[in-house]
């Protein structure tokens, strides 16, 4: 079987990660316009929108059934699908494919959640290495600014609340996402995740990732011309 | 105390589990069901409170995994975290409480089918046993053994051959019979290394089913008046041999650094 690491496909591979609130969102959407610009195939696979898997990640949601390892679980089973039926191919078939969020978010929140960190990374050890993967690193403060003045409050598992640390949702959305920006720093140097600062202007943070993944495809093509 | 395959989930107390977990395995089609009907009963009637519990039954990812499975479109990777999730859920939600509460917990299959299963798919066997890291220990483990000989006729008298059980997804250009034999030989043969490695209990289900409800009533009266019996399945080292049947699509390896 794959175990984590390069992959050999003529595809390429970018993912964003970072907390919601972020901006990564925003980011992925100009990188995929610019790319399809320059004339790249460029598809998006965005995390938990497997549909083999959706109802059973509603199910559980609404009812407030999961638990630390079932919320894990599937999570993995819905990467698991992108990954055999979407992501896979289409690296194969050369394409530039685009993950909002990828299997460090899983990392981050399920240890965040308790679980075993070498189990989750094991259970994730199919998966392969993006060509680069970028951490958009943003204090809680500004992303929680950002998410409330949005919308009305946090979502039960979002906030973290299945952990019952806090009863109010914006103090619990602060304790857990807490936890999960230490895994995110945690993670940087372990898996080589170009870190962004989120607070720059919007054009400057995607100026910066460009750059990296223009020499990422250019020294594809080197490789591909070289004799 | 109860112990776990080397990870305990968050939140879950392993002390005063006090009923016992009771494990039926074998192949699809070898009479697991049958005697499990049988045997709960005869449970009550010595006086022990049962629940029974299989695979594809939790309430949170069975329906969505009979639905996946009709499709027949899952991955071996997919296939194989579904059923993980439909067994953490039952595990927590189901098995758990009932050992905590003193019950005789009855399961059609655990984990060790889910494993055989993963590995006649070519996933890596270090793979498989870490996802199932955290499931409990049980007190023992029936392996319901049979040849695939005796498993046709069973198999054709009965349900007929269904596309999972016959392994389509491995073989989808073999009609389902030369399928299922493939298949179910290669299982077989799984399930006796498994049956090594965990130290099943094998009671040969070619017998009668009374025969073999005569042997599980023995076995599992051995289980509930000792108290103090190890439980069954303390890993040994995996043997090194590799898988025979593994991998014939996949010409597609990466590099193996991980980081």
């Amino acid at each position: 079987m794959k175990r984590y690491g390069e992959h050999r496909f003529p595809g390429k591979l970018f993912i964003v990660e970072g907390i919601d609130g972020s901006g990564k969102s925003t980011q992925l959407t100009l990188l995929h316009q610019w790319l399809r610009g320059e004339g790249h195939g460029v598809v998006n696979s965005e995390w938990n929108s497997s549909p083999l898997v959706s109802n059973t990640t509603r199910r559980g949601k609404k009812r407030r059934t999961l638990t630390p390892a079932t919320f894990s679980l599937i999570h993995a089973t819905d990467f698991a699908d992108r990954f055999e039926h979407n992501i896979i191919p289409l690296l194969k078939a050369g394409v530039v494919v685009l993950c909002d969020r990828y299997i460090y978010t899983a990392f981050a929140r399920d240890v965040a959640r308790g679980m075993d960190s070498s189990w989750v990374r094991e259970l994730y050890s199919f998966a392969v290495k993006p060509t680069a993967a970028f951490y958009f690193r943003v204090p809680l403060e500004t992303a929680m600014e950002r998410l409330l003045s949005g919308r009305h409050g946090f979502k039960f598992y979002e906030a973290g609340m299945d952990l019952g640390r806090s009863d109010d949702p914006v103090e619990s959305f602060r304790l857990f996402q807490g936890r999960i920006l230490e895994e995110y720093e945690k993670m940087i140097p372990d898996f080589d995740l170009h870190v962004v600062d989120a607070t720059l202007p919007i054009e400057v943070q995607q100026a910066h990732i460009r750059h990296v993944v223009k020499s990422k495809l250019e020294q594809a093509k080197r490789l591909m011309v070289a004799p | 105390m109860r112990e776990t395959y080397g990870t305990k989930l968050p939140g879950m107390n392993l002390e005063e589990l006090a009923g016992r977990l009771i494990v039926v395995e074998g192949t699809d089609g070898v009479g697991r069901t049958t005697q499990i009907n049988l045997l709960k009963p005869w449970l009550e009637k010595e006086g022990r409170a049962v629940i029974d519990t299989g695979m594809g039954r939790s309430a949170l990812a069975g329906k969505g995994l009979k639905r996946a499975k009709e499709g027949h479109t899952l991955g071996r990777i997919t296939l194989s975290l579904y059923y993980a999730t439909d067994f953490a859920d039952r595990l927590e939600n189901e098995i758990v409480p009932a050992l905590r509460a003193g019950f005789v917990v009855l399961t059609d299959r655990y984990i060790y089918s889910l494993m055989a299963r993963a590995l006649v798919r070519g996933i890596d066997p270090a793979w498989v046993r870490d996802v199932y890291r955290f499931a409990l220990k049980p007190d023992a483990v029936f392996y319901l053994r049979i040849s695939l000989e005796d498993l046709i006729p069973r198999m054709v008298l009965s349900r007929g051959f269904d596309y999972w059980e016959s392994g389509m997804d491995l073989h989808p250009s073999e009609d389902m019979y030369e399928s299922f034999c493939r298949y179910q030989t290669s299982l077989l043969g799984r399930f006796d290394r498994l049956a090594e490695e965990y130290q099943f209990e094998v009671i040969d289900a070619a017998q009668s089913a009374q025969t073999v409800f005569g042997r599980l009533r023995e076995g599992i009266r051995e289980v509930l008046d000792n108290k103090a019996r190890k439980p069954a399945a303390a890993p040994v080292p995996p043997p090194p041999a590799r898988d025979t049947v593994r991998d014939e699509a996949r010409g597609d390896t990466v590099a193996s650094a991980q980081p």
